[in-house]
C-alpha cells in the first residue's frame, strides 16, 4: 500500500461570513479533528478580516506569525497543514475585487500576482500543496472556454509553486465546464505533468455523472490531491449550465431544489464508494494527501466524527493506525 | 411612527445556517416573518445588488417581491465598502476619485427605486487611520461633502453611521467631523449601540446633532469597549476581547442603551422619518435572529410607542 496521508478540510466550519472567526472556534475544530484521528488540516482562501484563516496577512496577525499558527495546531494535536484551496476567479477585497478568469489570457498576470502571497504562506507553513479551481462555473463562462488558456495559467502557477517546493493540483468541480471525463482528460492532456496534478474530488465527479473509481484508475499517475466526500445526487438535468448555478443548483434555489448536495460518508443514499477509491490509490504509488471534506454540513463536528468512524470501520483499515498516538506538543 | 428592519438574518437549513438571500424561499420566509410582527419596511445593503440582479432581474422587481409580502418598500441601503488603504480610504485624498466613481455607479444601480438614505461608515477601520488627526478628519469630510452632492443629485441623502471600530468614533472625533462637513450634504445616522460601546452617550449625541439626523439603528449592547478593542487588528467586531457578541436586540435585559430616554428625545426633536431596527450578529452565543426581531418589535410597540405618545402629549 502506498503511503498517503489523511487530512480534513476546515471549510465546513465556515458556514456564514460571521462564523469561525474567533480563535477559540478554530481551536475547538482542531481538537475535534485531532481526537477523531486526523493529523492535518486543509485551509481555504477567502477574503476580509473575518476570513482570518483564508488570508495570509490575517492568519499571521491572529497567530503572531505563520510559525505561531503551526505551533497552535501542534498544541491541539494537529501536525500539519496539508493543503490550501484557492479559486482564482473569486473576487477578494484585498485585491480590489478584481474579477478574473483562468480562461482569459489577459487576466493571467493578475492571477499570478494574486497567488503569490499564498505561495509565501504555504512555504512558511511547511505545506506542499495548493489546490487551484481550474475554471469558474460553466454558466458564467458560456460556450467560449479556451482549455489551452486554462492549461497555460495553471502551468504558470504550477511553475511558480514548484519554485517554492509546492505542487499544484487542479480542482475540477461539479460546476466546471470540464467536469466530465472528456473535460478532465482534455485539461490533463494539455498540461505538463511536471507542473499540474489532478485533484480528485469524489463527490463532484458523482454529481457530474462520472464514476470516481474509473476516473481515479484512468488518471492515477496524475492525481496529486484527493477530496474524499460523498453525495446523494447526480446532476442529471445539467443544472450546472444555469447562469447562476452556484445558487440555483448548489443552494437549491431552482430546479430540483436540492439544498445539500454533499455529505459525510455512511448514509444510505451515498453514491461514492470510498473504499474502492482508496483501493485504487493504495495500489498505486500515490503518496499525497487524502482530504476529507464535508462542506454544506449543518453540523461540522458531527460530519468529521462520522467520517472518522467510517474510515476506521468501513473504508480504510489503516486510518486509525496512521492517526496520532502520542500526546500533543503542549 | 414607522419601523424598518435592517437585513441581518440567519436561519437553519439542510446545509447549515443561511441568510435570507440564499434562495427565493428563504427570502420569502424572511419577509413574511418581518411583516408578521409589524415592521413596515426593510433596509438592506447595496452590495446585495448582484444577488438581486441574478435572482430578481432588477432592484424594482425585488422591491415588488418585498411589497407582495406586505411591506411598504426598501427605505435605506447601507454601503458596506471594503476600506483598502491602497484605493478606498476616505482620509487619503488620492483614493477619492475612486470612491466618488463608486458612488456614481452605486446610485445608478439603485435608481429604479426611491431610497431615503444611503448609509456609510465614513472612515476606515480605526487602526488603518490612526493616529487620527484633525487633518485626516478634514480630508475625510471633504470626500463626504462631494459624495453627498452625488447622492443628493440622485434624490438620496448621504448619512453617516459610526461603528465603534471606525476611525471617527470618539466624541472629539465626531465633533470635528461634523464641523467640517456640510449639513446640507452630510447627515448623521445614529446607531445607539455603536455609540454606547464607544462611550458616547447616544441620547446626548443625538440631541446635539438632531437637525442633521436622518435615521437610526435601534440596537442594544451589554458592553462598553473599555480595553481598546476598537483598534484591535485585524478585527474588533467579532474578535474583541470584551465579548464575542457586542450586539443585542432592544428590549434585552442587561442592555446599556436607555431607549426610553432616546425615544423621548426623538419625539422632542420632531423627527418624522423612518425608525430602523438592527441587531447584527444576534445569532452569536446561541441567539436567534427571528426571535430577536420579534422581541425588538414587541419592545417598540409596547414600550417605545407608548413613551412616544406620552412625550408627544406634553
Amino acid at each position: 500500500m502506498s503511503g498517503f496521508r489523511y487530512s480534513y478540510a476546515l471549510n465546513q466550519w465556515r458556514q456564514s461570513p460571521t462564523s469561525f472567526v474567533r480563535l477559540e472556534d478554530h481551536e475547538r475544530a482542531f481538537k475535534t479533528l485531532s481526537v477523531s484521528g486526523f493529523r492535518a488540516v486543509e485551509l481555504w482562501a477567502g477574503t476580509g478580516r473575518w476570513s482570518n484563516l483564508g488570508r495570509p496577512e490575517h492568519l499571521r496577525l491572529n497567530y503572531g506569525s505563520s510559525a505561531g499558527f503551526v505551533g497552535r495546531l501542534a498544541e491541539c494535536g494537529i501536525d500539519a497543514v496539508s493543503s490550501l484551496t484557492w479559486d482564482p476567479s473569486a473576487p477578494a477585497a484585498e485585491e480590489g475585487f478584481d474579477l478574473r478568469s483562468t480562461s482569459r489570457p489577459a487576466d493571467h498576470a493578475r492571477i499570478l500576482a494574486a497567488v503569490d502571497p499564498y505561495l509565501d504562506l504555504l512555504t512558511e507553513l511547511g505545506c506542499d500543496r495548493i489546490v487551484v479551481r481550474a475554471t469558474e462555473p460553466a454558466g458564467r463562462i458560456g460556450a467560449d472556454l479556451d482549455v489551452g488558456a486554462v492549461a497555460s495559467v495553471l502551468e504558470r502557477i504550477g511553475s511558480a509553486a514548484k519554485d517554492r517546493g509546492v505542487r499544484l493540483a487542479a480542482d475540477i468541480d461539479c460546476l466546471s465546464p470540464l467536469r466530465d471525463a472528456a473535460g478532465i482528460a482534455s485539461l490533463l492532456d494539455s498540461t505538463d505533468p511536471d507542473l499540474v496534478d489532478l485533484s480528485l474530488s469524489t463527490a463532484d465527479l458523482v454529481v457530474a455523472g462520472e464514476d470516481p473509481v474509473a476516473i481515479a484508475r484512468r488518471h492515477v499517475d496524475r492525481i496529486g490531491h484527493v477530496h474524499l466526500k460523498d453525495s446523494h445526487f447526480v446532476d442529471s438535468e445539467n443544472a450546472y449550465l444555469l447562469p447562476g448555478a452556484e445558487v440555483d443548483m448548489l443552494q437549491g434555489n431552482a430546479g430540483r431544489r436540492i439544498e445539500r448536495w454533499f455529505f459525510e460518508f455512511g448514509s444510505e443514499a451515498g453514491l461514492v464508494d470510498a473504499a474502492a477509491v482508496l483501493g485504487v490509490l493504495g495500489e498505486s504509488d500515490y503518496s499525497g494527501w487524502v482530504v476529507l471534506e464535508s462542506d454544506q454540513s449543518p453540523e461540522p463536528a458531527t460530519s468529521a466524527m462520522l467520517n472518522a468512524w467510517y474510515l476506521t470501520h468501513i473504508a480504510a483499515a489503516g486510518f486509525r493506525a496512521a492517526a496520532r498516538t502520542e500526546e500533543p506538543a503542549r | 411612527m414607522k419601523w424598518s428592519y435592517m437585513d441581518h438574518w440567519r436561519s437553519p437549513s439542510p446545509n447549515g445556517p443561511i441568510d435570507q438571500w440564499q434562495t427565493y424561499d428563504s427570502m420569502d420566509r424572511f419577509l413574511k416573518q418581518v411583516a408578521a410582527v409589524g415592521y413596515d419596511a426593510i433596509d438592506t445593503f447595496d452590495h446585495r445588488y448582484f444577488t438581486i440582479i441574478d435572482q430578481y432581474g432588477s432592484v424594482a422587481n425585488y422591491q415588488e417581491f418585498v411589497q407582495e409580502r406586505g411591506l411598504e418598500r426598501i427605505v435605506n441601503t447601507f454601503h458596506a465598502a471594503a476600506y483598502d488603504q491602497r484605493n478606498y480610504a476616505p482620509h487619503i485624498a488620492s483614493t477619492h476619485d475612486n470612491i466618488l466613481e463608486d458612488f456614481r455607479v452605486t446610485m445608478d444601480r439603485w435608481s429604479g427605486i426611491q431610497l431615503d438614505n444611503i448609509i456609510v461608515m465614513p472612515a476606515t477601520l480605526y487602526y488603518d487611520m490612526e493616529p487620527v488627526t484633525e487633518d485626516k478628519i478634514k480630508t475625510t469630510a471633504e470626500l463626504w461633502n462631494k459624495v453627498g452632492a452625488i447622492t443628493l443629485d440622485a434624490g438620496v441623502k448621504l448619512t453617516c453611521h459610526h461603528e465603534f471600530f471606525c476611525g471617527i468614533q470618539s466624541k472629539e472625533e465626531l465633533d470635528t467631523f461634523y464641523a467640517y462637513t456640510d449639513p446640507a450634504l452630510v447627515n448623521l445616522f445614529v446607531d445607539t449601540a455603536q455609540h454606547c460601546i464607544a462611550s458616547v452617550d447616544p441620547v446626548e449625541f443625538y440631541e446635539k446633532y438632531a437637525d442633521r439626523v436622518t435615521g437610526f439603528h435601534f440596537k442594544d449592547t451589554r458592553h462598553q469597549d473599555l480595553v481598546g478593542d476598537y483598534r484591535r487588528r485585524p478585527d474588533a467586531e467579532l474578535m474583541g476581547t470584551t465579548t464575542p457578541r457586542w450586539f443585542h436586540e432592544m428590549g434585552d435585559e442587561g442592555g446599556l442603551v436607555d431607549f426610553e430616554a432616546f425615544m423621548r428625545a426623538v419625539v422632542r426633536n420632531g423627527y418624522d422619518g423612518w425608525l430602523s431596527v438592527e441587531h447584527d450578529k444576534a445569532n452569536k452565543l446561541g441567539g436567534d435572529h427571528a426571535e430577536s426581531t420579534a422581541i425588538a418589535r414587541w419592545y417598540a410597540k409596547n414600550v417605545l410607542e407608548k413613551v412616544a405618545r406620552e412625550e408627544a402629549a406634553k
